[in-house]
């Protein structure tokens, strides 16, 4: 009979602490008198949002806090905190906090200011951070759904809107496909390794070396791998990326393009390193076609757009592909590209959305290319932001998208796999174009009618961080670089 | 073809003359319990009650079942015809199958199975299949509208039901009905029911079976004066007896989960001896009778929900009653270790 | 022991059957009773396998609430299943090629199938055995201590799930009326009522 031991909580304490006090907004936010739309919803939902990234932000201190340098994990050994988690963990709780920070005007202007907004967010990074820190195929599912559930809610949150109800829906049902192939594939790696747990399969797959390995279980493998593929929004599981980010309001679309994607590929990153390690030769193949694909189609498919919007989802579809380049190369220096990429790409896409954010005429959003012509007189820090977002995304030198790239073509180049560093080379080639097509339109094109002058001041202030950030990286790389060499060293057991 | 006889056909056999013995005075009873009914609620009215068929009318319910039994029936025009004729069978079977695992005495029970409360718990969840089916089968807006009621306030009704009958599986710490009864002997006779510990619970529990049976105040999927009979309104003759049974049935059967959950089931209120000559089986009943009576005298005397405000109670009164409850009993179970399986 | 196998053999062909009846029956109340049928039957072959726990609230949570309210919704719409399966000869051959690849997948995966060599070591058996507890107490000793996390976790999910319901579909109502019960209970005699002498004759 299993002893009742109760189980150390403190390496979890961040994400009780954010559950915690998600519930106490939900019932602050509830049992405040309210009204339809009315200003005491606002005032409330404004105290809510405050409040959230207030706790969002002392969660982040107990993250770096409350870590070792060593590996614990605790609930018999569902939940693991290492450096790797750590870092991942820092980057999605500043993502939340500042899409939380940036919605609130937009949510505002559109008469959707709700107190449960901030609060979903808040628990849609409590799912991630438990991705993150999954450690049993159990544990990994349900953070997944925690995760994915908040998210569907957020993406249908302007409910009287058919295209964000469209967007909440289709990822919805999709979603649930991708949940099923993950479940039937865990379901088949279950059944061989006879154990749910990363450590224990770990062993058995260890134990049991190339050939032997039942087609079965690799089977398994490919299934949980087309259901996190669908999460990062890789090809060719991206279907649903243009329409979902086109649907939902932006500030959503913001939080979707950054923090699921952290959370997504963290778990990618554990899932194939730790448990399937032994496995490398065999899953190679597959991530090495899924980012190819991912770079070439988001490179291609976004020259047509005209809706900045699905631009930005056929570019975070392409950065997926970038990323999952280190990936491929499975050792140590190409998960520490992985890791600088994205915190790079945290920056760089929730800068660009501070920017679309801003476009409006007449206090209506507006999320055409072509309405950005003109805006270098109209508004030139708008212009000069979005410039340097762009140029960053595009990976021009000296800003910090492109040392992004260097290092994860670095750790390809030095692990041979030339063929995938030039496809990406080529591929970030094309995409330069459509990048800085939007920097032609907004100095060399006329305007019709100009964008209004208007900004709220966190959303500027964000814009400024970020931007700044991106653009001095290149003096001050230090900190960002040991960090994820640390946890990168972490994850191969170093 | 001794082995065959003495391992298939006997337990079968057995099996089933125990069936009999017990749903032949459970028909009894739901006779008689309609009758009952008008007799009291007479009596509060100040009325006499049936008093013609048979001395002091006692034969007015086999009169009423032979009139039943020889209508005809009758299918309204487009109605689902199978579903129509399956409904009524549902809820009168359904009102006989849980008498399975009540245990009428030490030992006497047709199915002493582990989880006894949850079988009788799943079997009065089912109770609103009938009732759904029958609305929705007579092709008349009545009907629907009064099965959709019962489907809602009978959903509603069941989750503040099954934390109460959790806060008594705490105390007890076994799913087992002779368990239940059993954990509610001891020295301090009926002071140890249920009852008077878990009073809340047990006047939750007791509203909540009004609900689930869809008797008054809470009979607004009948409701004569909107529904003018809800969900039976299409129906007559033996469908519409099988419906007027199974109601009864389940107010039986609702009364004797009160008095397994609250009353002591077969106890006798003291242990002594003028008291504990009397068996079991007959303690048991008349403990069904007296929540009987209770079901009876709250229809003479209250006046109908409306159905916000059934819902209302339901959701936001009872649920979180129960909700706390359930955190409050453990914590005090645990805290004084009375807990059962605290070793 | 044959008194089993044939129950065994009932249930599981009124479960099959009715299955199939789900997606084959023309009437989608029916389909839904007949899923209802299905949930019924995986619960007598749960309880026939040991399994009592399981198999009771297999029927309170599936067909007591889930399927009640799902027949709730089927019943309300008017659905139009003749119409919805206009496609349905249309897309078959595709819909069986795709069904034959995957039959065809599962028994080539199930034909070569093998265990990882310390794979029957590492299944956890936490559970004690059936002989030693029932497995109502068995499932709770290890839902609340082993699997605390997953416990927790399950819930916070349908907290959201909650919350989205909510956020959704909630609106307040412009002019609807609420019962507030303090205002109702707190109403005197003398707040409401007022006494007054009418002289005969004049009215008030």
């Amino acid at each position: 009979m299993p002893t009742a031991e109760f189980p150390n909580l403190f390496p979890a304490l961040p994400e009780i602490f954010l559950l915690v006090a998600a519930m106490a907004l939900l019932m602050f936010g509830v049992f405040r008198k309210d009204d339809e739309a009315g200003p005491a919803r606002v005032r409330c939902s404004r105290i809510v949002a405050r409040l959230c990234i207030l706790a969002l932000l002392c969660a982040l201190i107990l993250v770096v806090t409350m870590n070792g340098s060593d590996r614990v994990t605790t609930f018999n050994g569902m939940f693991v905190v290492d450096r790797f988690a750590v870092y991942f963990k820092v980057l999605i709780l500043i993502s939340s906090a500042l899409s939380i920070l940036i919605a609130q005007d937009y949510l505002e202007v559109h008469r959707v200011a709700r107190f449960e907004f901030p609060v979903l967010v808040v628990l849609a990074s409590v799912g991630m951070m438990l991705m993150v820190s999954a450690n049993d195929l159990m544990a990994l599912y349900l953070g997944l759904e925690m995760q994915s559930l908040s998210l569907y809610i957020i993406a249908s949150f302007q409910r009287d809107d058919q295209r964000s109800v469209e967007a909440g829906l289709k990822y919805f049902v999709l979603s649930a496909l991708a949940s099923g192939m993950l479940l039937y594939g865990s379901s088949l790696i279950y059944g061989f390794t006879g154990t749910t747990s990363f450590d224990a399969m770990a062993g058995a797959l260890a134990a049991a070396p190339g050939e032997a390995v039942s087609l079965g279980a690799l089977i398994g493998i490919v299934f949980i791998l087309a259901g996190l593929a669908f999460k990062i929004s890789a090809v060719p599981f991206h279907m649903w990326t243009p329409d979902v980010y086109e649907g939902a309001p932006t500030p959503v679309t913001a939080f979707f393009a950054v923090a699921p994607k952290l959370a997504a590929i963290a778990l990618l990153l554990r899932v194939m390193m730790e448990p399937f390690g032994a496995l490398t030769v065999q899953w190679q193949q597959v991530i090495v076609f899924i980012s190819v694909a991912s770079m070439a189609l988001g490179a291609y498919a976004a020259i047509g757009q005209s809706n900045i919007k699905r631009l930005m989802a056929y570019s975070s579809i392409g950065h997926v592909g970038y990323a999952l380049i280190g990936l491929a190369v499975g050792n140590e220096a190409g998960v520490r590209g992985v890791l600088i990429y994205m915190a790079i790409y945290l920056f760089m896409n929730i800068g660009a959305f501070t920017c679309i954010l801003s476009m409006r005429r007449r206090g209506q959003m507006v999320v055409g290319i072509n309405d950005l012509a003109g805006v270098s007189k109209s508004n030139p820090m708008l212009a000069l932001a979005l410039a340097i977002f762009m140029f960053s995304l595009a990976g021009i030198p000296p800003l910090a998208g492109f040392f992004g790239k260097l290092y994860i073509f670095l750790a390809a180049v030095q692990a041979g796999y030339f063929t995938l560093a030039i496809i990406g080379v080529l591929t970030s080639v094309v995409g330069a174009f459509y990048y800085i097509r939007i920097v032609k339109v907004m100095y060399f094109d006329e305007a019709e009618e100009v964008l209004d002058r208007r900004m709220d001041r966190p959303t500027a202030l964000v814009m400024a961080a970020t931007g700044i950030l991106i653009a001095i990286f290149f003096i001050i790389p230090d900190p960002l670089l040991s960090q994820a060499q640390a946890a990168a060293q972490s994850l191969f057991g170093g | 073809m001794a082995e065959l006889w003495a391992t298939l056909i006997w337990p079968v056999l057995w099996t089933a003359i125990k069936i009999v013995i017990i749903v032949g005075p459970l028909m009894l009873a739901i006779a008689y319990l309609t009758f009952v009914e008008r007799k009291v609620i007479a009596a509060m009215h100040l009325r006499k009650g049936p008093n013609v068929v048979g001395p002091f009318g006692l034969l007015q319910p086999m009169a009423d079942g032979l009139k039943l039994l020889l209508k005809e029936t009758v299918v309204p025009s487009r109605a689902n015809r199978s579903v129509f004729v399956i409904a009524p069978m549902i809820t009168f079977i359904l009102a006989l199958v849980a008498w399975a695992v009540i245990p009428f005495g030490e030992g006497l029970v047709l199915a002493n199975i582990n989880v006894g409360i949850l079988y009788l718990f799943a079997i009065s969840s089912l109770g609103v299949y009938g009732i759904v089916m029958a609305g929705w089968a007579s092709n008349s807006k009545y009907a629907f509208l009064g099965g959709l009621r019962s489907a809602a306030q009978m959903v509603s009704y069941e989750v503040s039901m099954g934390f109460v009958i959790i806060t008594v599986l705490l105390c007890v710490g076994s799913l087992n009905l002779s368990d239940i009864v059993l954990a509610q002997k001891g020295s301090w006779g009926l002071f140890n029911w249920y009852v008077f510990p878990l009073l809340p619970m047990a006047v939750i529990f007791f509203v909540s079976t009004l609900a689930e049976t869809n008797r008054h105040p809470f009979d607004l999927p009948e409701a004569e004066a909107e529904l003018v009979s809800g969900y039976n309104v299409e129906y007559s003759s033996m469908t519409f007896a099988l419906f007027f049974l199974g109601e009864y049935g389940n107010m039986i059967l609702m009364s004797a989960m009160t008095s397994v959950l609250f009353l002591g089931g077969w106890l006798p209120p003291f242990d002594v001896v003028p008291l504990n000559w009397i068996p079991g089986p007959i303690w048991f009943a008349l403990k069904i009778a007296a929540c009987l009576f209770v079901f009876l005298w709250v229809r003479a005397t209250l006046p109908r929900y409306r159905y916000d405000q059934l819902m209302r109670l339901g959701w936001k009164v009872f649920l979180p009653i129960s909700l706390v409850a359930v955190v409050v009993v453990s914590g005090f179970l645990v805290a004084s270790g009375m807990a059962p399986g605290a070793r | 022991m044959i008194f089993q196998a044939l129950a065994f053999y009932l249930f599981a062909l009124v479960a099959v059957g009715s299955a199939v009846m789900v997606i084959s029956s023309r009437n989608p109340v029916h389909a839904v009773l007949f899923l209802i049928l299905t949930f019924f039957n995986a619960a007598a072959l749960f309880i026939l396998m040991g399994a009592e726990f399981l198999g009771m609230i297999l029927v309170i949570v599936y067909v007591g609430a889930v399927a009640v309210m799902f027949l709730f919704v089927v019943m309300m719409l008017d659905i139009n299943f003749a119409e919805l399966r206009q496609g349905f000869l249309r897309y078959l051959p595709i819909g069986a090629v795709v069904g034959l690849v995957l039959l065809a997948e599962l028994l080539v995966v199930l034909g070569g199938w093998t265990f990882a060599p310390d794979a029957s070591a590492s299944v956890q058996s936490p559970a004690p055995g059936l002989e030693q507890v029932t497995n109502t107490r068995a499932l709770g000793l290890l839902i609340y201590t082993h699997y605390l996390f997953l416990f927790q976790g399950a819930g916070i999910i349908l907290l959201i799930a909650m919350i989205g319901a909510i956020v959704l579909t909630l609106r307040r109502r412009e002019g609807a009326r609420r019962q507030d019960i303090a205002a109702q209970v707190a109403r005197r005699p003398a707040d409401s009522v007022e006494v007054r002498k009418v002289p005969s004759g004049r009215g008030v």
